[in-house]
């Protein structure tokens, strides 16, 4: 059980980023990655979502979706979990603890439409994780894509003094760093973990 | 509180002629996505040992937790499929493996590797087409090159190439275990 | 509204990959071949043209508080849909795309769609609208299998063309494609993520140049036009 969640935890956040190496959740992390405070506090928020996203949705489709054998409304149901999720934590967030909703708050809604959220729970049920792993997968996912965007936001600060031709100007600078920045992920995927 | 009521109740109306539709749809692919995992499976036996027919044999040794199924081809050998993790999920795959006890060949059934890179164990180009001829004729003792075997891992997916090869070798001993 | 112009919108002014800058997540990961190229952008025509109609349709009645819930609930519902019939019927490219078709859901332009333009337009103007901004989408795609495949692979139309026995379109992937130099001679870093965000990157600059050179080109002439009619006068 610790190996297996050891393995899941390295490689969602080295070895298989969500970022670099699946790709999921590509535009919060070129969106608001401009700052390294606003990338902080998007990063958080993801862990959070994703965290709590993947638990939940975990109970629902084992104890709704397969019992009932409806696992072809898997995609519908659990976007409409997350949607709400957001919307609760969001005002659970505003009412409780306004501190962590100031820092957050902005980011929440934005988080619906992040494929890494949606992503995570559907491979949570593509590699038959169990409750534990699910978790596991979900909170090391997001912390893959925290470290990413806040490490790619001081990469970004400072292209923004660097020279570069005009129409590179906007997302296609950010893209073409990122692929610098991918490239050095890729050093981790001939990493082995000792099982 | 009325306006509220009439909001979810719109939503609830959206959302079951949705769910009804899709269980249509559902009632009418199922069949046809069976078929087609069946044709699948059949066709990757087919490519992993020359047989005309394949009959399944009972197997629970708790000592082979990753082997799913052995199928038994009279006079020609086995076919093992096992689901054992990659890099990124599960990979299912078949081996064949004839009377003595050799590798006759390989065929993924379903993966979700990275495209590029594990994935290539599964692609039908050159590269892939040579990764998985390497395990012919292999036998238990097989390993990856960096660990003093034969097989050459993908490039780029060291963690992909060395869960096939020890599944590889996975099966081997599972039908050997039979005998 | 005029077809034309939505037309030239879809495609190029108004691209929703290349100008919109949305729904990059799928397009950088499946672009390896041609063939999942081709299989999801028509996939994402076809999800984008029915959400487009449908929401448009019933945009009179849906409560403004809720739109975004009933709009992702219609889109998940075309989403599973197609998911369902691509893995019966072309279990290949089910398979090649995993999790990228029900991400189809959250892919930004669909939403996007719905919100800028289906909830305050009539249903012909949302049906062309899809059909084009699918097809923009579709042809960023091609694009980018095409560049990382040939520098990745030295191949083109891998999956989608074969060549062996005379030449053919294979619909269910087998095809090799046209082998243009060597695989083994290939950069296949270029089909690995790297590959992904540079092809993007280089793609997003060459249209970010075209645009304002067109722009410029417009302004002069504007220029022109105003000192010959001063001249005149």
């Amino acid at each position: 059980m610790l190996s297996s969640i050891i393995t899941i935890s390295l490689g969602a956040i080295l070895i298989n980023n969500f970022i670099f190496s699946q790709f999921l959740g590509c535009c919060p992390f070129l969106g608001c990655s401009n700052k390294v405070d606003t990338a902080v506090g998007m990063g958080l928020a993801v862990v959070f979502v994703m965290g709590l996203a993947s638990a939940i949705c975990w109970v629902i489709n084992e104890y709704i979706l397969v019992a009932l054998h409806l696992e072809f409304l898997q995609t519908l149901a659990f976007i409409l979990v997350i949607a709400a999720l957001v919307q609760f934590v969001e005002m659970f967030l505003k009412k409780m603890v306004p501190s962590l909703y100031a820092a957050l708050g902005i980011f929440l809604p934005l988080i619906t439409t992040n494929c890494a959220v949606l992503g995570v729970v559907l491979l949570n049920v593509q590699n038959n994780y169990n409750f534990i792993e699910s978790l596991v997968y979900g909170i090391t996912g997001g912390i893959g894509f925290l470290l990413a965007i806040v490490l790619f936001a001081s990469v970004r600060e400072r292209v923004e003094f660097a020279e570069y031709p005009a129409c590179f100007r906007g997302f296609s600078i950010c893209l073409v760093s990122a692929a610098l920045v991918a490239l050095a992920f890729m050093g981790f995927s001939g990493m082995s973990i000792p099982v | 509180m009325n306006k509220i009521l009439k909001l979810s109740l719109v939503l609830f109306l959206i959302s079951a002629i949705v769910a009804g539709v899709l269980g249509v749809i559902n009632n009418i692919t199922a069949p046809v996505i069976d078929a087609q995992r069946q044709a699948k499976t059949a066709a990757a036996f087919a490519s992993v040992l020359k047989a005309d027919r394949f009959e399944e044999l009972e197997f629970n040794n708790p000592d082979f937790p990753t082997v799913q199924t052995v199928h038994k081809a009279e006079g020609v050998g086995y076919v093992v499929t096992s689901v054992f993790s990659g890099a990124q999920g599960n990979i299912t795959l078949a081996v064949g493996v004839d009377n003595d006890y050799k590798c006759t060949g390989i065929s993924v059934i379903e993966h979700s590797e990275t495209s590029g890179l594990g994935a290539n164990a599964a692609s039908t180009g050159e590269v892939g087409v040579n990764f998985r001829a390497q395990f012919v004729g292999q036998d238990e003792g097989i390993a990856l090159a960096n660990a003093g075997g034969s097989i050459d891992a993908l490039t780029g997916a060291t963690i992909t190439s060395r869960a096939i090869t020890e599944a590889v070798a996975t099966s081997i001993r599972a039908v050997k275990s039979l005998a | 509204m005029n077809r034309k112009k939505q037309f030239t919108e879809g495609l190029i002014t108004n691209n929703p990959v290349l100008v919109q800058q949305i729904g990059m997540c799928a397009t950088m990961a499946i672009t390896t071949t041609l063939f999942n190229g081709v299989g999801m952008g028509l996939s994402v025509l076809i999800i984008l043209t029915c959400c487009n109609v449908v929401i448009s349709a019933i945009r009179k009645i849906i409560p403004g508080e809720i739109r975004l819930a009933i709009f992702v609930v219609v889109i998940a519902g075309f989403v599973t849909i197609v998911d369902l019939l691509l893995q019966a019927f072309v279990p290949a490219l089910s398979e090649a795309l995993g999790v990228f078709i029900p991400l189809i859901v959250v892919n930004c332009i669909i939403i996007g769609r719905a919100e800028a333009f289906c909830q305050k337009s009539p249903v012909k103007d949302s049906f062309f609208d899809g059909i084009f901004q699918g097809l923009g989408y579709t042809c960023v795609l091609i694009v980018m299998c095409v560049v990382r495949e040939f520098l990745g692979a030295g191949r083109f139309g891998g999956g989608l063309i074969d060549v062996t026995n005379g030449f053919r379109f294979t619909l269910d992937g087998t095809g090799a494609g046209i082998q243009i130099f060597p695989e083994s001679y290939g950069m296949s870093i270029m089909s690995l993520p790297f590959g992904g965000f540079l092809t993007l990157g280089f793609l997003i600059a060459a249209m970010q140049y075209a645009l304002k050179k067109a722009e410029d080109k417009k302004a002069k002439r504007a220029e022109e036009e105003k000192k010959e009619a001063e001249e005149s006068c």
